[in-house]
């Protein structure tokens, strides 16, 4: 496996931000998620929720709610506007003031016409969806009280609102409110505090809430009285989400259970059908905000800032890779990057930019010790960002002289000089107006060129002591619009591949700034890719796991990667639940191809053979206690590391030393919310 | 009564021999202060007049010291004196052809402002972004205020801890960095503890 001297980097302060709204798109199979801090990311159903695509947040967009509408997605938010984002050039598209004060739910109706904003100022406000603008229809209501939820009928007459001690049905037809539900109080010591109805589901015949006292009610509709009522926490009932055949009902609280109903016979045999309370799901230790239902699972996410995707396992016929749980935690993409000539770490924050030099030693000692640092790890910079809007992308230039970054509003670059202890940063003026703002950034390894995409095109910027220039763009001859998310350098910087969220890999030829070729897409996502610095062939790691070496100066596939596709990769390898997020290569053994994902990293040694189907995957330690002799006969080519966990990045430095920044789970739980109080025996 | 009384009282006071020339004297007073009262107003009125007079001519000879002179403007161009001729005639059209020397100026400074900026009411600015402080407090007031029955993450840990297989101590004994008014107080007590038993 090689030995490597390790720096075990944790002064990355990476937070997530908590999740406050879901949205799942049953046509496109995409599921839309909004964080906190305004960010908007995109997941695909088909492709083992793999992270497609972001959006960037900006400071004060607070989202409270996401709607589809065909391929268009809507947010509205506290700040009171609602906005349609453009998912191909991952910005908002516009926002138009809805003018009643924050927005704390945004519904469409079934035919996909029209969209219902409930407000703070009581009224429910409809608009008109135009082909690329919403335009207002008319106010609905208008009574003091503020309307937190909505759900339109599946008829597209009725809308309800969930309001504070009351939910209202209002009639499409006339504007009036038709009906008027109470809904109680909580018992004894909530009897002052008013019941907020935080959700509503409106249902064929039933209309569902689930309120602040801790209740999920079901309310008939012709007659509006109440069928039936679970207390189903002590807490609040954040969230409600329905199956599409209305079947099945699910409920996320507080106490970070989400709680299923379903729709049962009575008597078995016998037509009528009661909800009952099924089963109880505890995979959040904080408050569940949004669900989403997607035929054969159940997501859930919350102020815990993890994305949980259940399994209902009565909907699935066999095991396979789906019918397990999966959490993401961890962004599918790289937010550190890595001057490897002078050894700085680059760490991306939502506001912030922070510049490490990493620490030196001297030591020496066997494998597994510690050794003594003679230099400690020092900050070099930080650097806010201007503006409101957050950082999309950044790098860092391998000799360490440049770093630029990207909003969606503009980009910047600047220069760094570093003397013995200064350290003096001068912003470069006059970037080309084509590169307005970047979704990828990266520098060629002799740090002489900046490479920039907008949408799919990559632009080409030549970087001199005096300032820069533009030097050319690069575009698909596909055509396609869909956003660039990886870039490749060769470390002779003669070929630049760019994988866009469509898995369309471009390679192009820097020095005659023409395009070179491109890879036969597959048909799931890229999740890392890199170029071999002495073969330049281009090693490609789907979502799905596996594992592509295109030899780009052949045009074609290698052979060790036609060998992969006849074998078969390992399924422990294959049913791995975190995609790759880097590829790099050891400069000392050729053979060696290094990729991480969040809990590991993996050595491939393309000289050994691929364990075959019924071999161990994970055999280290029966190879070490095996003598010498036999090792070889018995080792495959993968070799996986998790020592170190979870990892935001691992990188190999010039020097041949490994660079791991770890992410302890300990540091983001205490920086949590509060989560409800639990009383356990004996603690 | 007591109105009766003093009713005929002023009856009385009326009647008397001396009231007569208080009456006098005081319709006197009155009509002079009246007087006074109309002149102060007028003298006031036409001070007002004067100052007005004074005003516009001082803005007229401004507006005359602005221009050039007309032999300048005559020099500038042959065709401007057509306009010229009609400037001379109103004042707001001699404000057009003023402005056209300047207008570089002038539209350098839209172009400054239309570049990144757009243009919008601070006072609806203010009052939307305390709408939104107000629904966040609300949230956070329903979630995490008083009455919402939480605990904090330390706490969750350290159950998480004592009640794993493995069994631990509470967090702030786990991890050194956290906690340290936990622990101070926790070994303050063991102290007490301690000293009240006479162990030591």
């Amino acid at each position: 496996m090689g030995e490597f001297t390790v720096h075990r980097v944790r002064f990355f302060h990476y937070m997530p931000s908590g999740i406050c709204a879901m949205a799942f798109n049953r046509r496109t199979e995409r599921l839309a998620v909004a964080r906190t801090d305004g960010s908007v990311e995109l997941y695909s159903r088909t492709d083992h929720f793999f992270q497609e695509k972001v959006v960037p947040g900006r400071q004060q967009r607070s989202i409270q709610a996401l709607c589809w509408v065909g391929k268009r997605l809507f947010g509205a938010g506290l700040s009171g506007e609602i906005a349609e984002f453009d998912l191909d050039n991952l910005r908002l598209k516009f926002s138009q003031d809805a003018y009643g004060g924050p927005i704390w739910s945004i519904v469409c109706n079934p035919q996909g016409t029209h969209l219902a904003a409930g407000c703070e100022d009581g009224t429910v406000k409809l608009f008109e969806i135009l082909e690329d603008q919403i335009r207002f229809e008319r106010n609905m209501g208008g009574q003091k009280g503020r309307i937190i939820s909505l759900a339109w009928h599946s008829s597209g007459t009725k809308i309800a609102a969930g309001m504070i001690d009351m939910i209202k049905v209002f009639d499409l037809d006339s504007g009036n409110a038709v009906q008027r539900l109470l809904v109680e109080r909580g018992s004894r010591m909530q009897q002052s505090q008013e019941c907020v109805v935080w959700s509503v589901l409106f249902l064929s015949d039933i209309i569902v809430s689930g309120d602040s006292a801790g209740k999920v009610k079901m309310w008939d509709v012709n007659t509006g009285t109440l069928i039936k009522n679970h207390q189903v926490t002590e807490w609040d009932v954040l969230t409600l989400s329905v199956s599409q055949d209305e079947t099945s009902l699910f409920a996320g609280t507080s106490e970070g259970t989400v709680v299923q109903f379903q729709l049962l016979d009575v008597v078995l045999g016998q037509e009528e059908k009661e909800w009952v309370r099924t089963r109880t799901f505890k995979n959040h230790t904080h408050d569940v905000i949004a669900l989403a239902e997607a035929d054969t699972v159940i997501i859930s996410g919350g102020m815990d800032t993890q994305l949980v995707v259940r399994p209902l396992l009565d909907k699935l016929d066999f095991k396979s890779r789906d019918s397990s749980l999966l959490k993401i935690l961890f962004p599918q993409r790289s937010l550190v990057s890595c001057a490897k000539k002078a050894g700085l770490l680059l760490f991306q924050y939502p506001t912030h930019l922070e510049l490490w030099r990493l620490g030196d030693t001297e030591g020496h000692g066997p494998p597994g010790c510690i050794l003594p640092v003679s230099r400690n790890p020092e900050k070099l910079l930080h650097l806010k960002i201007k503006g409101e809007d957050h950082v999309c992308c950044s790098a860092v230039a391998p000799c360490g002289e440049w770093i630029a970054y990207s909003t969606t509003s503009g980009i910047r670059l600047y220069r760094l000089q570093r003397d013995n202890k200064n350290v003096s940063i001068t912003k470069v003026p006059k970037l080309p107006k084509v590169l307005r703002h970047a979704h990828q950034l990266c520098f060629s390894p002799d740090s002489s060129h900046l490479y920039g995409t907008t949408s799919s095109a990559v632009h080409v910027v030549a970087l001199t002591s005096a300032g820069c220039k533009f030097e050319h763009s690069l575009k698909p001859k596909s055509g396609s619009t869909h956003p660039v998310r990886l870039l490749a350098v060769s470390s002779d910087g003669k070929f630049l591949a760019s994988a866009n969220s469509n898995s369309e890999i471009h390679i192009y030829n820097m020095h005659k700034l023409k395009a070179h070729c491109t890879v036969p897409v597959y048909r799931s996502g890229v999740s890392a890719m890199g170029i071999h610095p002495e073969t330049n062939n281009l090693v490609i790691v789907h979502a799905d796991h596996q594992i592509f070496e295109f030899s780009i100066e052949q045009m074609q596939y290698t052979d060790w990667s036609r060998r992969v596709q006849k074998e078969g990769l390992h399924h422990v390898w294959l049913e791995r639940d975190t995609p790759v997020i880097n590829v790099t290569f050891n400069p000392q053994n050729p053979n060696h191809v290094i990729l991480h994902d969040s809990y590991m990293f993996c050595i491939i040694d393309q000289s050994l053979p691929l364990p075959d189907r019924k071999s161990q995957f994970h055999n280290q330690l029966t190879l070490k206690s095996l003598p010498e002799a036999e090792r070889l006969k018995h080792s495959h080519a993968f070799k996986e590391c998790k020592l170190y966990q979870p990892l935001l990045c691992v990188d190999m430095l010039e020097n041949q030393s490994l660079v791991v920044v770890e992410r302890p789970l300990l540091d983001i739980t205490t920086n949590l919310p509060a989560p409800v109080r639990q009383k356990k025996f004996a603690t | 009564m007591k109105r009766d009384g003093g009713a005929s009282h002023d009856s009385s006071d009326d009647d008397g021999a001396p009231d007569e020339v208080t009456f006098e004297d005081s319709k006197a007073t009155a009509l002079r202060s009246a007087r006074e009262a109309a002149q102060a107003a007028k003298r006031e009125k036409e001070r007002f007049k004067e100052w007005r007079r004074k005003r516009q001519q001082f803005f007229l000879e401004q507006k005359k010291k602005r221009l050039l002179p007309e032999d300048v403007l005559e020099e500038i161009g042959d065709f401007p004196v057509q306009k010229l001729e009609v400037s001379e005639g109103g004042d707001e059209q001699a404000v057009g052809v003023k402005a056209k020397p300047s207008a570089g100026v002038k539209r350098a400074k839209v172009r400054r402002l239309q570049a990144n900026c757009s243009v919008m009411r601070a006072k609806d600015q203010d009052e939307a972004a305390s709408r939104q402080q107000a629904a966040v407090d609300f949230i956070q007031a329903r979630l995490y205020g008083p009455g919402s029955r939480r605990m904090t993450n330390n706490q969750l840990l350290s159950i998480k801890s004592k009640r794993a297989v493995h069994k631990g101590a509470a967090v702030q004994f786990m991890n050194k960095s956290k906690g340290a008014e936990l622990r101070a107080k926790a070994e303050k007590c063991n102290k007490r503890w301690i000293h009240k038993k006479k162990l030591i």
